[in-house]
């Protein structure tokens, strides 16, 4: 009983947290968030294929991207679209690509499966490239109108505001991470985890391994889009450099490694390290890169279980009430 | 020699040159992933970092002949290392932090060049005995391309020597088949993986040497050269030697006349061409393991 009232105070906390950080923060600091919540997304989602079912994608950000690209695409092109619209069309662009690749990428595992995502990425990153009379090329595509957001009974609130956006943002990427989670905690979610753990084990259970790997790529790559969406509309600007480059693939699995594989948290709590190490590190260097991958070398290196593994081992040497002495 | 066959043949020339520099570069990560199972992303900035410390040797008054023998060398050196303090670490734990471990390596590396060396582009000239132009059929060819496609056929030939005819390379080809029944057999595997390993960042750099004077030295030379030969070793097929070599020419090719022909489609045909090899054919067109 008392664990269920911890849970609920320790959200409502959270909840109230989020309501206030704009009015204390301050604009510039928002905007950060906001950016770190679109990367906790995103590597929650990649984390769904990489630590749940062992799958190890180098081109997430083909989903990203092209959640990115169909929003900003359709609200420069189709006019009067609701801003809710533009995200489930970016949503769908995702799921769309993620049910096209699927079938190809399912039978794999291992390195295979990283070097044929690597593959997908890189091509897809390619043709926006070059077929700059639709995507802009490496300019991007910006300018696109951001449209207010309409709830019945009221006005449209201006989503231009960036304290209007930050809620909008964070109630859709923070519904995103609820639903991921929920997602894990369905029987899907345990197969998965079977899947990673032993795979031909799954298959003599009698469950169709492709097929939920399968799934698993498409709600991955979903939400991979919703993400991207958000960051369109927060950006107002795509690029391909910015939303399909090798660097966007890289990222969230950075994140991923530094806060830990193994848990769900894990990619939020490394998303926020990586976020407020660049606004630390870009007062004095550009070089952010050269500290990312020293920090991943390090992790992989001595703590491949990140910042939840190392906080595993602690809980359980120091916390943990020992029930056999 | 009118102009079209001129332009034709001058097309296969360049193509042959950056396939023969693809093919060093492909050979190694070929090799590599053969033997270890490893995918080593960071093997283009191998290619690079060569490439720099050419820039440094002829800086510091070397000529271009002493940086072509050192620069690989202190490369394979840096390969060593990251082979025996980083990877040796982690091989048991499996492929994936592996692969994430090269991530880290090459963007170190990408930004440790420009730490190093500055954001600029270096030029390179041609060494004075290979400036001229030299008389094809009635076509001015630049004599440094031919230069590079004897050198890359020169070491090709040594390194099928030393694979097909010498204990050691037996000794490797067993590897690539099966690494762990060799070392069953009282091998020091590490050790050759560490040798493989050398001989692979070598490789590499002896490419980032050779196209330096072609296409100068800037931080992002790498990245071309780094996706190309990574789809020539897919398509050829992981540990093939001459998959490699058939594929890394093809591409030479492709790259050479898509440039002229195709300047939109070449590189996206490159990653359809990948694409669809890995789909249906997941070993690779000459490979015998996945």
């Amino acid at each position: 009983m008392t664990k269920i009232w911890i849970k609920t105070l320790a959200a409502i906390i959270l909840i109230g947290l989020l309501i206030a950080f704009p009015k204390v923060m301050g604009v510039l600091n928002t905007n950060i968030f906001i950016g770190f919540a679109i990367m906790a997304l995103f590597a929650v989602s990649l984390n769904l294929m990489l630590g749940y079912t062992g799958l190890l994608s180098f081109g997430h950000a083909m989903f990203f991207g092209l959640g990115a690209y169909t929003t900003a695409l359709s609200l420069k092109h189709i006019d009067n679209l609701p801003i809710s619209m533009a995200l489930l069309l970016g949503v769908l662009g995702a799921v769309v690509c993620a049910v096209i690749v699927s079938p190809l990428l399912v039978r794999l595992s291992g390195t295979a499966f990283s070097m044929l995502t690597l593959a997908f990425g890189q091509l897809m990153y390619i043709v926006c490239l070059k077929f700059r009379e639709v995507t802009g090329g490496a300019d991007g595509l910006g300018g696109f109108p951001v449209p207010d957001l309409k709830i019945p009974f009221t006005g449209g609130i201006d989503m231009t505001d960036p304290v209007n956006f930050y809620y909008f943002a964070i109630t859709v990427l923070g519904g995103c991470i609820l639903l991921i989670w929920r997602f894990t905690k369905t029987p899907i979610g345990s197969v998965m985890i079977s899947i990673r753990d032993n795979d031909n084990r799954v298959d003599y259970l009698g469950f169709h391994v492709p097929s939920v790997k399968s799934l698993v790529f498409i709600v991955s790559g979903g939400f991979a889009g919703a993400a991207g969406a958000i960051y369109a509309l927060f950006q107002n600007m795509v690029s391909t450099d910015g939303v399909l480059g090798l660097f966007t693939s890289f990222n969230p699995i950075i994140m991923t490694i530094i806060g830990g594989v193994s848990s769900f948290t894990g990619p939020i709590i490394g998303a926020g390290l990586l976020t407020i190490l660049e606004e630390f590190l870009l007062r004095y260097t550009d070089r952010i890169a050269l500290f990312n991958g020293l920090v991943l070398i390090l992790m992989i290196k001595f703590a491949p279980g990140g910042i939840m593994g190392i906080w595993d081992g602690v809980y359980r040497k120091w916390f943990k009430r020992r029930t056999l002495s | 020699m009118d102009a079209t066959t001129a332009m034709y043949v001058g097309q296969i020339m360049h193509g042959l040159a950056y396939g023969m520099l693809l093919f060093l570069v492909a050979s190694g990560l070929t090799l590599i992933f053969g033997m270890m199972g490893i995918l080593n992303l960071a093997h283009a900035s191998f290619f690079m970092l060569s490439a720099y410390f050419c820039v440094s040797v002829i800086h510091m008054g070397g000529n271009f002949w002493l940086a072509l023998l050192a620069a690989p060398i202190i490369t394979a050196v840096i390969g060593v290392m990251v082979e025996r303090f980083l990877l040796r670490g982690i091989h048991a734990s499996g492929h994936i932090g592996e692969l994430i471990l090269t991530v880290g390596v090459m963007m170190v590396i990408m930004e440790a060049v420009q730490v190093f060396w500055g954001t600029d582009s270096h030029m390179i000239s041609v060494p004075s005995a290979l400036a001229g132009m030299v008389n094809i059929f009635g076509l001015q060819y630049p004599l440094y391309r031919l230069f590079v496609i004897f050198l890359a056929l020169a070491i090709l030939g040594l390194l099928v020597l030393f694979l097909f005819k010498t204990k050691m390379g037996m000794i490797i080809r067993a590897g690539v088949s099966d690494a762990e029944m060799v070392e069953a057999l009282g091998i020091n595997m590490p050790l050759v993986f560490m040798m493989v390993f050398a001989a692979g960042t070598w490789l590499a750099g002896v490419a980032g040497v050779a196209i330096s004077p072609l296409l100068s030295v800037f931080p992002g030379m790498a990245d071309q050269m780094g996706m190309d030969a990574f789809v020539v070793v897919v398509v050829g097929g992981f540990g093939s030697l001459l998959g490699a070599f058939v594929s890394a020419l093809f591409f030479g090719l492709l790259n050479s006349f898509g440039i002229q022909f195709l300047p939109r489609i070449a590189p996206v045909l490159m990653f359809v061409f990948m694409v669809l090899v890995l789909s249906f054919k997941p070993k690779g067109l000459f490979g015998e393991r996945e």
